[in-house]
């Protein structure tokens, strides 16, 4: 009989490669950042336009006639290649299947980050609407080639993008604003996803658990990154994540446009109207966006709660994943040993972890905020196209009635709409006690800095 | 059918504030789709560094953010045992 050779779990398994493989890329970046030696820059597309011309489009034409983008294309696709490509030998896969398969999957990308870059639709729905749509339409058209599935590994490229993004979640956000900050932000979040958790499995009966978390995670936290973040801890599927971030993104389109009209109209200040915001609306860029409607301190304001947010990714997934490990995932009532819990727990989360401490408590003090900037501007490219490689492969590997099916009746769509009532109106109130003046002074943002 | 008709108003919704562009600021290079902080362009000029000054030392929220949180995850764990 032929002896087969066993790989260590560290070399051969998806969450221990997630983690070297995305260190792999952040060393690299860091090396490229801080050295000069070369430009490890991702290909990204500008903004360009279909109709009216606008200010900030670079029309499509001039893009791709720059060879600077077809170096940056090349380098992007011979890192992830080469990466991907080990890691899926190390799996035990056919490297021979997989590379036509890869350079199939890359070219839609590539065309879902051309699309998302058009100005109407970048301005609003992006890569992973986008991504989620162009794969639905090939699976549930033409039809996904036999050819091109052996590149659909969704959460081998969600891992990793994870562990990437981990660079960016740092830890000194945490005291931006003060006692004010963590209690808007900190203090509203979990009890939105315990509300939401309550209301999904014990109300509305939901039984899929990770659907419910991922849809609480992206109401209460920063939308599509904290539902990635979650829906990876806690064994989501590939619809239910489809669904948790389709809600949360047309939802975000909503209220970034009304919720300052309201705020407006109820005539709150601009501190109190910003930090309701960033507390409140899901993604960072809508944040920006409506805290701006309002004028410049609700600007600030807004920016700071959702700084603080957008650290709690790391720790909400941490707890996620030993919450499913040791509670969900058992099959029987006995108490889950800490060996157990050990195999169950999505390692990528401590690679996750680990880049984060590494940027915020290594190289940030020794190297400076402005080389972590730059740095997570180089890595923040390579995390987008792992996720546009795991949302294309999502939308390629489902069809509509599997996703109809996942709305439990529509139930998924109440609990969201439940939740972010219940975010809303406990966020408001943590605004009115901390910032109104009532209770205690109204802190002051030096907006001349 | 109620969910039916809420769903086809969102989404009506959606696309007529993408149609009249609503919401976008014309010198900010990016919309709702930049999902996450690092995904704007320019973010550390929307930022500002020290615009607010706190005398509380750091080490006073780390902890009270790791007790608030350990306390949450106990609440959770509360919450799910009382199911049956």
């Amino acid at each position: 009989m032929e002896k087969q050779k066993t790989v260590p779990a560290f070399w051969g398994k998806e969450d221990w490669q997630a983690v070297w493989l995305g260190f792999v890329v952040i060393i690299i970046a860091c090396v490229a950042v801080l050295t000069k030696a070369f430009d490890f820059s991702a290909v990204k597309f500008s903004t360009w336009t279909l109709g009216e011309a606008v200010e900030k489009a670079t029309p499509l034409g001039v893009q791709l006639g720059k060879w600077v983008f077809w170096r940056k294309f090349l380098v992007t696709f011979v890192t992830l290649g080469i990466l991907f490509t080990i890691g899926v030998k190390l799996q035990g896969e056919k490297v021979k299947k997989y590379i036509p398969a890869f350079i199939g999957l890359f070219v839609i990308a590539l065309i879902v980050r051309m699309v998302s870059a058009e100005f109407t639709l970048n301005r609003y729905l992006e890569w992973a609407f986008w991504a989620l749509l162009i794969g639905l339409l090939i699976s549930n058209t033409v039809g996904v080639p036999a050819w091109l599935k052996p590149a659909i590994k969704t959460e081998f490229y969600i891992k990793t993008g994870l562990v990437i993004m981990g660079f960016s979640v740092l830890f000194s956000n945490i005291a931006k604003f003060g006692l004010y900050g963590l209690g808007i932000a900190w203090i509203v979040t979990p009890i939105v996803i315990l509300f939401m958790w309550w209301l999904g499995t014990k109300v509305l009966k939901i039984d899929n658990k990770p659907l419910v978390i991922t849809l609480a995670s992206a109401t209460s936290v920063c939308g599509t990154s904290a539902a990635i973040a979650t829906g990876a801890a806690s064994g989501a599927k590939k619809d239910d994540l489809s669904i948790a971030i389709s809600i949360s993104i047309i939802f975000t389109i909503l209220m970034m446009v009304f919720e300052p009209m309201i705020i407006k109209a109820a005539g709150m200040t601009q501190l109190m109207g910003g930090a309701l915001i960033g507390g409140t609306v899901d993604s960072t860029g809508a944040v920006v966006l409506a805290g701006n409607a309002l004028g410049p301190e609700a600007e600030q304001a807004a920016v700071l709660v959702k700084s603080i947010q957008n650290i709690l990714i790391g720790f909400i997934a941490f707890f996620v994943a030993v919450f499913f490990a040791t509670r969900v995932d058992k099959t029987s009532e006995k108490k889950v040993g800490a060996g157990e819990i050990w195999t169950r727990f999505p390692k990528f989360i401590l690679g996750f972890f680990a880049a984060s401490l590494i940027a915020s408590f290594l190289i940030q003090p020794i190297f400076g905020s402005g080389a972590v900037k730059e740095i997570n501007g180089v890595l923040d490219q390579y995390k987008n196209w792992c996720f546009v490689l795991a949302f294309t492969s999502i939308g390629l590997d489902t069809n509509f009635k599997e996703l109809a099916k996942q709305m439990h009746g529509g139930k998924v769509l109440w609990l969201y709409v439940a939740g972010q009532v219940f975010n809303i109106a406990l966020t408001l109130f943590a605004v009115w006690f901390l910032l109104s003046g009532v209770v205690f002074d109204v802190p002051v943002l030096d907006l001349f800095k | 059918m109620v969910t039916i008709l809420v769903v086809v108003a969102i989404l009506a919704c959606a696309a007529w504030i993408m149609c009249h562009r609503l919401g976008v600021v014309p010198e900010y290079d990016f919309g709702a789709g930049a999902y996450y902080y690092a995904d704007i362009p320019g973010y550390e000029n929307i930022e500002k560094e020290g615009v607010y000054h706190t005398s509380v030392p750091y080490w006073v929220h780390v902890v009270l953010f790791l007790c608030w949180g350990w306390l949450m995850y106990r609440l959770w764990v509360w919450i799910d045992k009382r199911k049956k």
